[in-house]
């Protein structure tokens, strides 16, 4: 925009001025404001600067009138500043609207990115958890299992009796499982040696020290000889259902430790045995301390 | 004074101010008003660039307003204190429109950076403040 007190210099130009009636062909002034002023009436958000964009097309309109009613150039320069000044700072509070708007917009989509970013990281914590819950789950589970499976044994031996000693449980295998006078089992002895070897081979951890034990009857070499071979034979059967040979052991005490009397055909029955024995399991000696 | 009723003897309305022998206190208001407009100009813009030269033009017009006021031409004084006036106001929206701009191209490249961080993935979100000229 052409300042206006250039044109307006002193009261002599003034004078000449109005003396010519007719204006000239092309005012720069008038033109920047006939150039400007439509447009800031013309765009969107023209409401935010209402009042200027009002005074910018009066201003104009009067200096239109003014040029058609060959009005003086310096009223015609001076309302077309008026209508350009307006304009402008129409123009300029539009601008400032627009960048507003991008702010309130940029501000909310901001959040929404800080959000997916939280959410996306929450689900990556999520998912770890999630990994380390199952890991712990598959632990426990295994725990259970192995405790399970210790609990198979104990369950096995308190089914077939096992009797509670300070060597640990002792489970005695009668005669009746074997042929008299010979170490082979019994078939009847298979169950019980079956449900033996599968609740071992669970807890390969366990020891069973396997003992045959004789009457009195008979000559002490033979009895040693005898009860060795039981004992053995038992072992055998069990390492046949796949116990590991480290867990098991075996010997013969022939007739050396009876528990009964060797007097009356009843004691001596019993004195005829194999004696499992199964140390206490190491981790649940001090809670089965009953 | 004389040669100004002259000039305008055609014109009643300006002969009627003129005539009054003295600027009316109208005038006075108005030209005061625009030192006004102008002193708030001068503060919001500061030694920003934006509307710095907008207010040198102000001053100068509400120079020639006071000028005009001088040698009692109260419709001289009135024009140039209008214009004082709504130059003093464009400077101060040009101010405003180039603070909220920049306001809004660094809230703008601050999402992009977030953008960009997220899509990286592992980096926890910074807000970077990028500094852009008007």
């Amino acid at each position: 925009m052409k300042p206006v007190n250039r044109v307006l210099i002193g009261a002599a130009v003034m004078a000449a001025l109005s003396a010519c009636s007719s204006t000239p062909e092309r005012i720069e002034t008038l033109e920047t404001a006939r150039a400007i002023v439509p447009q800031v009436e013309s765009s969107p958000r023209a409401g935010v600067a209402a009042q200027n964009v009002s005074e910018a097309r009066k201003a104009l309109n009067t200096a239109n009138r003014l040029v058609d009613s060959g009005g003086k150039l310096a009223d015609i320069e001076f309302e077309s500043s008026i209508a350009t000044l307006n304009a402008q700072i129409a123009n300029e509070k539009i601008l400032t609207a627009q960048a507003n708007e991008e702010i309130q917009k940029g501000t909310a989509e901001r959040q929404a990115v800080l959000i997916q970013s939280r959410e996306r990281e929450a689900q990556r914590f999520a998912t770890e958890a999630e990994a380390r819950a199952a890991e712990a789950e598959r632990r426990a589970q295994e725990a259970r299992e192995a405790t399970l499976r210790a609990q198979t044994l104990e369950q096995e031996l308190a089914d077939l009796k096992a009797k509670k000693t300070e060597r640990g449980l002792v489970l005695t295998l009668g005669d009746v499982l074997f042929d008299t006078g010979k170490a082979t089992l019994k078939p009847g002895a298979y169950p019980t040696i079956e449900r033996l070897a599968s609740a071992l081979k669970e807890v390969p951890a366990r020891k069973v020290l396997i003992e045959g034990h004789t009457d009195s009857v008979g000559a002490d070499e033979y009895n040693q000889r005898l009860s060795e071979a039981r004992a053995q034979s038992v072992q055998s059967a069990l390492l046949e259902r796949g116990v590991m040979s480290n867990q098991i052991s075996s010997l013969g005490k022939g007739e050396s430790t009876p528990i009964a009397s060797n007097d009356d055909a009843g004691g001596r029955q019993q004195n005829r045995r194999v004696e499992m024995i199964f140390q206490e399991d190491p981790a649940r000696v001090a809670s089965d301390a009953d | 004074m004389n040669r100004f009723i002259v000039s305008i003897m055609g014109a009643g309305a300006l002969a009627v101010l003129g005539g009054c022998g003295g600027v009316s206190e109208v005038t006075k208001e108005r030209v005061a008003r625009s030192e006004t407009a102008v002193q708030q100009a001068q503060q919001a813009v500061g030694n920003s660039e934006a509307g710095a030269i907008e207010l040198q033009r102000a001053k100068e017009q509400l120079d020639a307003a006071r000028n005009e006021l001088r040698k009692e031409n109260p419709v001289y004084a009135e024009r140039f204190a209008s214009q004082a006036q709504l130059t003093a106001e464009l400077a101060l929206a040009k101010t405003q429109s180039a603070q909220a701009r920049k306001a809004a191209d660094e809230l703008l490249a601050s999402i992009e950076t977030l953008r960009q961080e997220a899509a990286r993935g592992s980096s926890a979100p910074q807000t970077t403040t990028t500094t852009t000229t008007p």
